[in-house]
């Protein structure tokens, strides 16, 4: 590919990519009026300027500018950037959904007063998430990975005064920072073991990490040694923080609470910047991993996604579900890392990216009608259960088709691009466990049954939100007809009929049918999956049955033909309870911290404070003392000598009393005084 | 006969009642006349010591020094006696206490 820019205009084009929206972030505090402005101009820019990024690095080479930014000892840490091809995609993907979600965000946050904070804290967490995916070091990659989780905070406490948002962006950031010990010491070992935190250094072709090796129990790199037990602890301490961010178990209950901010916002954290940070760093530092870390990365990888695609079987919160639903795919993403197919990984991260953007788009739509009956009616019902749904397709027909062409996606049938990003995790799974063999049948078991749940749970979904009857107007007992439900404006629709045309698998491969034809999955691959059966086998068996389970949930929840009264047993309240996960952190974890901080409390109260008020009481005591004797003994002192001076003074002075026969009298006892001195001497 | 010890016990009550005067009377010449009697005491002194001197008579020369002094002295006091009663119209010193401290 010819070269079209300069290095230096290089260099310029990603400095104004992040600058834009950290101005726009400062403009939409300042400038309120126009904040929406500020909001959407500069993530244009940044769209504009990934865009020329792209295409200047993509296949084509590495980018990298470091500045130095503190010395310590032998320890440099430089502040850069690091442009090669993961970076320009997450740059382009983040940039270019961000503008998505803020022009539809334009719409539904239309009538909030606060809409200047809104959209100054979007261009906030852009700003942090750009930074992430353009850091040339791990310090530097931090730093931002922090901003991400305290814009996040931010904006999923937006609603600040819904009790419940509140306690969920607690949550998420408390969680997060859980994983993010686990990062920071992650930072530490590899610090320590190789003097550099810097990304190209560390993990390039010819980096540090491939010329270290593990020796005798001792992991040697060319500057020195350690147990080889630290290489394991690295990249345990880098799974617990990608882990964190990317909500895979255990630290993935904050997802689900993070739904309670704006819709558009969960849109942006779920598809393309906060969580899809977590495999993003697992992507970069991927070298490091040795073979115990990758399995326990597939393991948790494949928990996770099994784990919250039986969840989403049963929610019944619209949102929930489709929070599970990506808590399900980012464990896709995080097994498929873990089989060391990093480039199906970045593969469905992006086209996750933009079902899952999608998804919740269209049930923002659908959310932002039903919030307008709530207010029209002056009714009371919850907008986000689906059981409050139904039949929606005739009266929202746009949101509906692009809401399936996203399902679709999600379930990974042919035509779409979910059908090749997840094929490709699929395929490797299985060729992983074929090289295993025995228990490791397990996954690719697991897999494929998490894909069909996948598939049911999304189809439930749209079945209850978009067929069968209406049941609001039985619940609040308004005709349909008065709810004047139907399509959003342009606002909304254009960025939504925009993402599905991405959902389709042309976009991403000539054939949409085959992996290898695609550009994105092309450029990663370090090895071609084996041209065997079962790469023709596994997404036709997959597919084939999935179809059948579409059919079998449009039964179930379109028609109502099948019903079966499942709601006591134990696995549907397990499913249904997400597993016990709050309970047990709320009742044992949380119980216990709390248990533990009472009695630090205890201790600072009575020991630690008793402490300082004995020691305070003992000061005060000394100082009285002191005060004591230097009021009365020094003082005294002074002040007696001065008063007896002052006595002494006078009398003396009484002698000078102008009387003429007194003077007779004192020189003649003077005299007297004299002379018998002088006698007896 | 009459002994050096008589005089001197003369010279002594003289100087003593001399000296009572100058002490307890109210009267600037009254005290002026105490310090005559002093003056006149020790003048005695001087005579009756002058009788182991016959040769060079030093005490006479002495008393009669002193009787000359006594008169300019008395004539000095009295100058400021009639000065003293001119300024505060009254000659009783305790009256007269303008330099007390």
């Amino acid at each position: 590919m010819e070269q079209y820019f300069t290095d230096s205009q290089l260099l310029y084009l990603a400095l104004i990519t992040i600058t834009a929206p950290f101005l726009s972030f400062l403009f939409g505090q300042f400038f309120k009026k126009y904040a929406v402005l500020w909001g959407i101009s500069s993530i244009s820019i940044s769209l504009v300027t990934s865009v020329l990024l792209f295409f200047s690095v993509w296949q084509n080479q590495v980018l990298h500018y470091s500045f130095s930014w503190i010395k310590l000892a032998n320890i440099q840490i430089n502040l850069g950037f690091l442009l090669n091809n993961l970076s320009v995609i997450m740059l382009v993907l983040v940039s270019f959904i961000a503008l998505l979600v803020h022009i539809y965000s334009v719409e539904y946050i239309r009538k909030d007063a606060l809409k200047y904070r809104y959209f100054s804290y979007l261009s906030l967490f852009c700003f942090a998430m750009l930074c992430v995916v353009m850091a040339d070091n791990l310090f530097l990659l931090y730093a931002f990975w922090e901003l991400v989780g305290f814009a996040s905070y931010l904006l999923i406490g937006f609603w600040f005064t819904k009790r419940r948002a509140v306690h969920a962006n607690k949550k998420a950031f408390v969680m997060n920072r859980v994983g993010d010990v686990g990062f920071l010491v992650g930072i530490m070992i590899l610090l320590a073991q190789f003097g550099t935190v810097d990304l190209q250094t560390l993990f390039a072709e010819n980096g540090l990490i491939h010329s270290s090796f593990v020796q005798n129990g001792l992991w040697v790199s060319p500057f020195r040694s350690m147990p080889s037990a630290w290489l394991t602890i690295a990249g345990v301490c880098f799974l617990l923080g990608a882990a964190g961010k990317s909500a895979q178990f255990p630290l993935h209950s904050w997802l689900p609470d993070a739904m309670q901010g704006p819709t558009a916002v969960s849109s942006l954290i779920h598809a393309a910047t906060m969580v899809a940070a977590g495999v993003f760093l697992l992507l970069r530092i991927s070298p490091l991993f040795n073979e115990a870390v990758l399995t326990l990365m597939a393991s948790i990888g494949l928990l996770t996604a099994f784990m919250a695609a039986s969840i989403a079987l049963t929610q019944t919160d619209i949102k929930k579900v489709l929070a599970f639903s990506t808590i399900s795919q980012l464990g896709f993403m995080v097994l498929a890392v873990g089989v060391q197919d990093n480039a199906s990984a970045i593969f469905h991260l992006s086209t996750h990216a933009f079902f899952k953007c999608l998804l919740f788009l269209a049930a923002g739509m659908v959310i932002h009608q039903l919030h307008h009956v709530k207010e029209y009616t002056e009714t009371k019902f919850d907008e986000q259960d689906m059981a409050n749904m139904g039949g929606l397709f005739k009266r929202m027909p746009l949101t509906a088709v692009v809401f399936i062409i996203a399902a679709l996606a999600l379930a990974g049938l042919p035509f779409t691009s979910g059908f090749l990003s997840k094929d490709g995790i699929l395929i490797s799974v299985f060729d992983w466990a074929g090289h295993r063999g025995g228990l490791f049948w397990i996954f690719p078991l697991l897999v494929s049954i998490t894909s069909w749940l996948t598939t049911f749970y999304i189809f439930r979904l749209i079945f209850k939100t978009f067929f069968g009857d209406f049941r609001l107007p039985n619940i609040i007992n308004v005709r349909a007809e008065e709810m004047h439900l139907h399509d959003p404006n342009n606002w909304m629709k254009v960025p939504a009929v925009i993402l599905a045309v991405c959902c389709l698998g042309l976009v991403f491969a000539i054939n949409p049918l085959s992996l290898e034809s695609s550009w994105l999955h092309h450029a990663f691959v370090q090895q071609a999956h084996e041209n065997g059966l079962l790469h023709l086998l596994v997404p036709v068996y997959i597919n084939v049955l999935s179809v059948v389970l579409i059919i079998a949930a449009y039964y179930i929840y379109a028609q109502g033909r099948i019903t079966f009264s499942n709601q006591r047993t134990w696995y549907y309240q397990f499913s249904y309870q997400q597993w016990y996960f709050n309970w047990l952190y709320d009742k044992k974890l949380v119980a216990l911290v709390l248990w533990k901080s009472k009695m630090a409390f205890w201790f600072d109260r009575y020991v630690i404070d008793g402490l300082v008020h004995f020691s305070a009481k003992a000061a005060l005591f000394m100082s009285r003392l002191s005060d004591f004797c230097d009021r009365y003994l020094v003082d005294g002192a002074v002040n007696g000598i001065a008063s007896i001076m002052s006595r002494f003074s006078v009398w003396f002075r009484s002698m000078q009393n102008g009387k003429l026969q007194h003077y007779f009298v004192w020189m003649l006892l003077l005299f007297l005084g004299f002379m018998i001195f002088k006698i007896i001497i | 006969m009459i002994t050096l010890q008589h005089f001197l016990l003369i010279s002594a009550a003289l100087f003593a009642l001399g000296l009572y005067g100058v002490i307890t009377r109210r009267n600037a010449i009254q005290i002026l006349m105490g310090i005559e009697l002093m003056i006149n005491a020790s003048i005695l002194n001087m005579v009756a010591f002058s009788k182991f001197d016959r040769a060079e008579n030093t005490g006479q020369v002495f008393g009669l020094f002193i009787i000359i002094l006594a008169a300019v002295a008395v004539a000095v006091a009295l100058v400021i006696i009639m000065n003293l009663y001119k300024r505060v119209q009254t000659i009783d010193p305790s009256k007269t206490k303008s330099l007390k401290g």
